[in-house]
């Protein structure tokens, strides 16, 4: 090779990485502009990816980043059922959990690339809708057992035909809808990202040749993958066990619901092995294994170098081993709707807390799980439309780390991008007013670095709704978020109903709830847990909480041993050193 | 480092009788100034002193009148305005360095603007802290009182119950308050009773309303655009008194104007009342500039390029205006207000280059800036930047570098060059040419961002180069993404102070108007708009902008039923009748289509908001002509560059020699100016147009062809 095509090899390297990265959010910002539903447009509830002509994943936007660890199952389903079937113009749909998706809603919309009759891309863009019939509301079912009853099942198909609109796909999805107006403007805004995406892909094609394109790809997954390699090796060798469970949620729930983890570091190989975690239960709740190696990735990559890129190549050091038939490993009847959202926090949590023994240093504390609420949808009377909004005006906390406090209003970890819906954009929707919307005092969990606080939200139903889907997670302080190196656990998450007449009951179970006119929810959510002891915490720091109203007096003085006059708002200094002191 | 004079293209500087306009850019780095006597423009670039910025703009105006011959109060009594850009709102965003600000909102939702809607955008860093709020939790009070989501009043407001809050904002030494109620932009009246109340209690104190500053739905973007109001406006509310006085009693007796973020100027009293709208008063007003050079030339659509020492600034400029946007924000602050949509990339002459972790080079975004600056400057700086490598590859001259004011050690470059290179296997030159190609691809992408993502072919567009850097580099953006023209302005090195003197006064009123077009009485439309219009009228009035000249334009923000997410398109004159509307629908569809890949006509169309946009002209918004030579250029001397893996001897030019402006210099070629160089690159031509502008084209074409592939009529 000649010093110029050397430098033009570099060059090119930089170049086209570069670029297939930006197509993805070329994708991801067409979908912005045109959605129809709130998921899309206000949750940003998608995510957008770029794989070569093997099926690896090159290039990726996860505004969600649960959706995207498991698509390339997704696209090797679609690639199998298709082989020798595949043709310029064709644009596949899935939303089959057992065909490599999370959950029924998401909706896995993938187009081929060719040049010259050679398939070397795909474009994927994978949502989440607002509606996929069956029981389902927003794409949940708390009452199913099964996953026929969550739902319309769509394996592999084709959503076009060599350019052409496969209407008889298209016609019977919709009829299987209560808002079909809706989800055909969401998976017409799909298909318009995966044509841009393609367009993009055949102009870097067409600008630089296969192979300089191809040289470029391979060196982008090949450094990845020693990337995170390289990261594997910096953990101790070990095997590092814990245990998280669900919430008790289910009428008749048996108790075990345990996600059992044991993650195995030797060299610059990691794996996850979920032996003896609870069998399949008849819920949601149900993890796929694709999502349950999306959980895994969400795990490892938010404790190890944030630069790495997500790809083919950095997963390639990693295992997931689940046994068939498990919580974490559903087969092929069970009900996953819940699993992007609850079990995916529940497997982070076991694999943060397994890898907080190997790693201290870069211990992640636990998040909030999911925001109890979902989305309600049905007709408003003021404006005579359909409706479906969100209902994660509030969010859950973030846990710390060392040396940063975990954020407010953050959470589930699944969706870090996912966007908490604009008050006036909501009440102007729907039918539903907001009484509140702040965060909640005392709620985030005590540390030298203290967890994010969760949001607490009270909204009244104007009239009758559809419903809304309820899922208390984190209720319990078993279930809450965990602090680390000594840190404090979150407030557990609580919702309540009071009904117009005046009787309030505790949400205690996953369901469906259908309110009337007058009634009010609330939901509050829990921080996230705290890292290392609270009796560290800066005084000032510990006053600053207090003065801003997010920490009473009381805990500052139990649990940080801080002495605050709840006149003046003073320290008393002689008394915090000697509540401090009395600690140590 | 030395001040010094630039004059470009027009020495000869002529006491005139004409109005006398200087605009002024404050940077980080230099202050520029731009004088314009009559048919005379000059500049000064003096270096700045963040510390005591007006003491700089004072030196620089020092300068200028030196140039002139006259002293300062015979300069600013002659001089019948100023117009000023400048980075004090940014600055104070960036620094932390802003009033003390209270927030008094809607009970229920006193965290709705720290809640950030529950995003955090490097999602999985888990190690990063949450962000600094503008105004703490502790200085948000919640006020019972509620409209509902028609301007209904639900509960109303209790101004005794402002008393305990009015005690705890003077208790707390609060500077600014932000009043941001629920639907306020359906009835403003809560709000102006509030402000009311604290303007008789609280004297001295700034007060913002949501209602004022954004009158526009979506209560997290209204009140984060409102909060940053409350918080810049005593800041620039104080730097600019300050600096009236000192120009006042240096003898200026005009009008001082302030660049807005929207690319039109303000007067000093709605900038110090509204300093929001002037966070991007630095950089919005090089659009300006290339905008009116592209129209000069009949160009309705082009890039303007700004490469400084650490930033590269990109604006597109569509139909003969900079393209707008109100999705933006500075240092995390969301700010909903139109700023002119400039997409920052960190690539810049100071640009460091460096091999990262995963064997990648990179150029940028971290910067050498001023200060070592880079190593061939020779003040310390070991890191190369890409300065160093324009140095090594023999595109600027050592000892020509800023007039010859600054001596290059080419020595420095090349160890510093050296350094990366063996990380890569490559020798200093090849490392050198492979950062130039680097962060060109850097500049690139941040074109393709505005051009490409947003629907908009570069093949079409005319690219406009300006900032003392860009030169060098111009030639292979315009070739890698196909622009068929470059313009590289007289006036490159200095654009943004020039963007002020050819300015336009400009004032924007929005109102948010939610209908079905198919159902609407239009009537309700076109009441809202002669409201707008009469604001509009009223404001340039009360302001002494003077009416001839004006022009009201109006802009309606439209999506289809359901849809979150407006596109905007323009209502060409205010009253509707049905005929209008479907022109209005029709452009609608065309314009989803290009954003979105796709139109839906059996859906309905809604509008969401109005616009009004008032512009007054002040005054000649071109350069005139300058006197061009006869004959064809020579060069100066041949030397040696290097040039995709080929040493290449040149030609190089002066660029300040008169030659006839369409002879045309053919590449490969470098033409100095005292502050930037041209490279022609092989298979490239230069010539100039009347106004002393440089135009650079495929050598294969004529000018006027590679103008009229960019849209110039013949």
């Amino acid at each position: 090779m000649t010093s110029s095509d050397r430098v033009q090899q570099v060059i090119s390297r930089a170049v086209i990485v570069h670029r297939l990265e930006a197509i993805t959010r070329e994708m991801g910002a067409a979908m912005l502009r045109s959605a129809r539903s709130p998921v899309f447009a206000e949750n940003r509830d998608f995510v957008t990816a770029v794989f070569d002509g093997r099926l690896r994943m090159v290039a990726q936007t996860a505004y969600i980043p649960v959706l995207l660890g498991s698509t390339p199952f997704a696209l090797e389903a679609i690639a199998a059922r298709f082989e020798g079937d595949i043709d310029p113009g064709d644009v596949f749909l899935v939303n089959d959990p057992y065909s490599g998706n999370n959950h029924l809603p998401d909706l896995t919309v993938v187009r081929p690339v060719f040049v010259d009759q050679e398939l070397l891309f795909w474009a994927l863009a994978r949502g989440h809708h607002a509606d996929v019939g069956g029981l389902s509301v927003g794409g949940y079912n708390p009452a199913a057992r099964t996953v026929w009853e969550e739902g319309i099942r769509i394996p592999p198909v084709k959503l076009y035909r060599g350019g052409v609109r496969n209407d008889g796909v298209w016609d019977l999805f919709l009829a299987n809808v209560r808002l079909p107006e809706l989800v055909a403007g969401d998976l017409q805004c799909q298909v318009g990202a995966t044509a841009i995406g393609a367009r993009a892909i055949e102009a870097t094609l067409a600008a630089y040749g296969r192979p300089i394109v191809a040289d470029a790809v391979q060196h982008h997954l090949a450094s990845s993958e020693a990337d995170m390699r390289a990261q594997i090796r910096s953990i101790p060798d070990g095997d590092y066990s814990a245990e998280r469970r669900l919430d008790n949620t289910e009428p008749g729930a048996d108790g075990d619901r345990t996600i059992r983890l044991r993650v195995s570091v030797r060299g610059e190989e990691i794996v996850f092995d979920f032996e003896g975690t609870s069998p399949q239960i008849a819920s949601y709740h149900n993890s796929t294994y694709a999502n349950t190696v999306a959980s895994c990735l969400i795990a490892l990559f938010s404790v190890v170098d944030p630069d790495i890129s997500m790809n083919w190549g950095s997963m390639q050091a990693i295992r997931v081993e689940a046994p068939e038939g498990s919580l974490a490993s559903a087969a092929r009847d069970a009900a996953t709707s819940m699993c992007t959202t609850v079990t995916c926090s529940v497997i982070v949590e076991a694999a943060w807390l397994a890898l907080a023994q190997a790693i201290p240093d870069r211990a992640q504390a636990l998040w909030s799980r999911r925001g109890i609420a979902g989305v309600s949808s049905g007709i408003n009377p003021r404006t005579k439309r359909p409706f479906a909004v969100i209902h994660n005006l509030s969010k859950g906390g973030s846990g710390a780390t060392l040396g940063f406090d975990g954020w407010d209003q953050l959470s589930p970890v699944s969706s870090t991008g996912g966007r908490a819906p604009d008050p006036e954009i909501f009440e102007l929707s729907s039918p539903h007013r907001i009484l509140g919307c702040e965060l909640r005092p005392d709620s985030a969990g005590a540390g030298r670095w203290r967890g994010g606080h969760g949001g607490a939200y009270r909204v009244q139903f104007l009239s009758a709704t559809t419903g809304v889907i309820l899922e208390p997670s984190g209720v319990s302080h078993d279930t809450a978020p965990q602090g680390v190196q000594g840190g404090g656990h979150g407030l557990p998450a609580y919702a309540e109903i009071a009904d117009v007449d005046g009787s309030v009951r505790r949400v205690d179970q996953s369901t469906i709830y259908r309110p009337g006119p007058g009634d009010v929810l609330t939901v509050e959510l829990s921080g996230g847990g705290g890292y290392g002891e609270a009796a560290e915490r800066p005084v000032a720091d510990v006053l600053a909480d207090v003065l801003d109203d997010v920490l009473s007096i009381a805990k500052a003085r139990d649990v940080y041993r801080v002495a605050i006059d709840p006149e003046t708002f003073e320290v008393d200094k002689t008394e915090t050193a000697r509540l401090r002191t009395r600690r140590q | 480092m030395n001040s010094g004079r630039v004059a470009e293209g027009s020495r000869d500087v002529v006491g005139q009788t004409t109005e006398t306009i200087i605009g002024i850019d404050t940077g980080g780095t230099f202050v520029d100034l731009v004088v314009r006597e009559g048919d005379a423009t000059s500049a000064v670039k003096v270096p700045s002193d963040p510390e005591n910025l007006a003491a700089s703009v004072l030196e620089g105006l020092q300068q200028a009148a030196a140039d002139r011959g006259c002293s300062l109060g015979e300069l600013l009594g002659r001089t019948s305005r100023i117009v000023h850009g400048s980075t004090v709102a940014t600055n104070a965003l960036l620094t932390g360095d802003t009033s003390k600000v209270a927030l008094l909102t809607t009970k229920g939702f006193r965290d709705v603007v720290n809640m950030r809607r529950g995003v955090r955008e490097r999602g999985l860093d888990s190690h990063q802290s949450p962000p600094r709020p503008l105004v703490p939790r502790r200085l948000i009070h919640t006020i019972d009182e509620r409209l509902d989501c028609d301007g209904n009043e639900l509960r109303p407001i209790d101004l005794a119950e402002l008393a305990p809050v009015l005690e705890r904002l003077e208790r707390d030494g609060v500077e600014a308050v932000a009043i941001c109620f629920l639907f306020s932009f359906l009835d403003p009246s809560h709000e102006r009773q509030a402000a009311a109340h604290l303007h008789e209690h609280l004297p001295g104190v700034h007060v913002s309303l949501s209602s004022e500053v954004l009158p526009q739905v979506r209560l997290y973007e209204r009140e984060s655009t409102t909060v940053v109001n409350a918080a810049v406006s005593p800041v620039l509310d104080a730097y600019l008194a300050a600096l009236d006085d000192q120009l006042r009693s240096a003898g200026f007796q005009g009008r001082l104007h302030v660049m807005q973020s929207n690319g039109g100027i303000c007067t000093p009293e709605i900038a110090r009342r509204h300093g929001v709208r002037s966070v991007l008063s630095g950089p919005a007003s090089a659009p300006v500039a290339a905008t009116r050079i592209a129209s000069t030339h009949g160009l309705p659509d082009a890039i303007c390029v700004d490469m400084g020492g650490t930033s590269f600034d990109v604006c597109l400029i569509t139909d003969g205006s900079p393209r707008i946007t109100s999705l933006g924000g500075i240092a995390g602050y969301r700010i909903a207000i139109p700023m002119v949509d400039i997409h920052t990339v960190g690539a810049g002459g100071g640009s460091i280059v460096e091999v990262d972790s995963r064997g990648v080079l990179r150029a940028g975004p971290s910067s050498a800036g001023a200060f070592p600056g880079p190593a061939c400057y020779g003040r310390g700086g070991t890191k190369a930047t890409v300065t160093d490598a324009n140095l090594l590859l023999g595109y600027i001259h050592p000892e020509r570098f800023w007039g010859g004011r600054l001596n290059l050690d080419v020595g420095a470059a090349e160890r510093a060059m050296a350094a990366v290179g063996r990380e890569l296997g490559l020798d200093p030159a090849e490392t050198a040419y492979a950062a130039y190609r680097v962060v060109n691809e850097a500049m690139v992408d941040a074109i393709r961002e505005v051009s490409v993502r947003q629907g908009f072919d570069p093949r079409r567009f005319a690219l406009i180069a300006a900032g003392g850097a860009a030169p060098l580099h111009v030639a292979s953006l315009a070739d890698e993404l196909g622009f068929p023209l470059v313009v590289i302005p007289r006036m490159a090195s200095v654009l943004c102070a020039l963007g002020g003197v050819l300015s336009d006064a400009k004032y924007e009123f929005v109102a948010t108007l939610i209908a079905v077009l198919a159902d609407v009485e239009l009537e309700v439309i076109n009441d809202r708009i002669e409201q707008l219009l009469a604001e509009a009228r009223a404001t340039l009035k009360a302001e002494d902008v003077a009416p001839d000249g004006a022009r009201f334009e109006i802009h309606a923000g439209l999506r289809y039923v359901g849809q979150f997410q407006e596109v905007e398109v323009d209502v060409p004159r205010p009253a509707l009748d049905r005929r209008l509307v479907d022109e209005i629908v029709e452009a609608f569809h065309e314009r989803h289509e290009v954003l979105n890949g796709y139109q839906a006509r059996q859906h309905a169309v809604e509008l969401v908001n109005l616009r009004v946009v008032a512009v007054a002209r002040l005054g000649d918004p071109h350069l005139p002509p300058v006197e061009s030579g006869a004959g064809t250029a020579a060069p100066i001397e041949r030397r040696p560059i290097y040039w995709e893996g080929m040493q290449l001897a040149v030609d190089v030019f002066d660029g300040e020699q008169d030659h006839a402006s369409h002879a045309a210099i053919i590449g490969p070629a470098l033409v100095e100016f005292p502050t930037t160089t041209i490279l022609v690159p092989p298979g490239y031509a230069l010539t100039r147009d009347a106004r002393g502008n440089s135009l650079l084209h495929r050598a294969g074409l004529a000018t006027r062809e590679a103008m009229a592939a960019v849209g110039a009529p013949a």
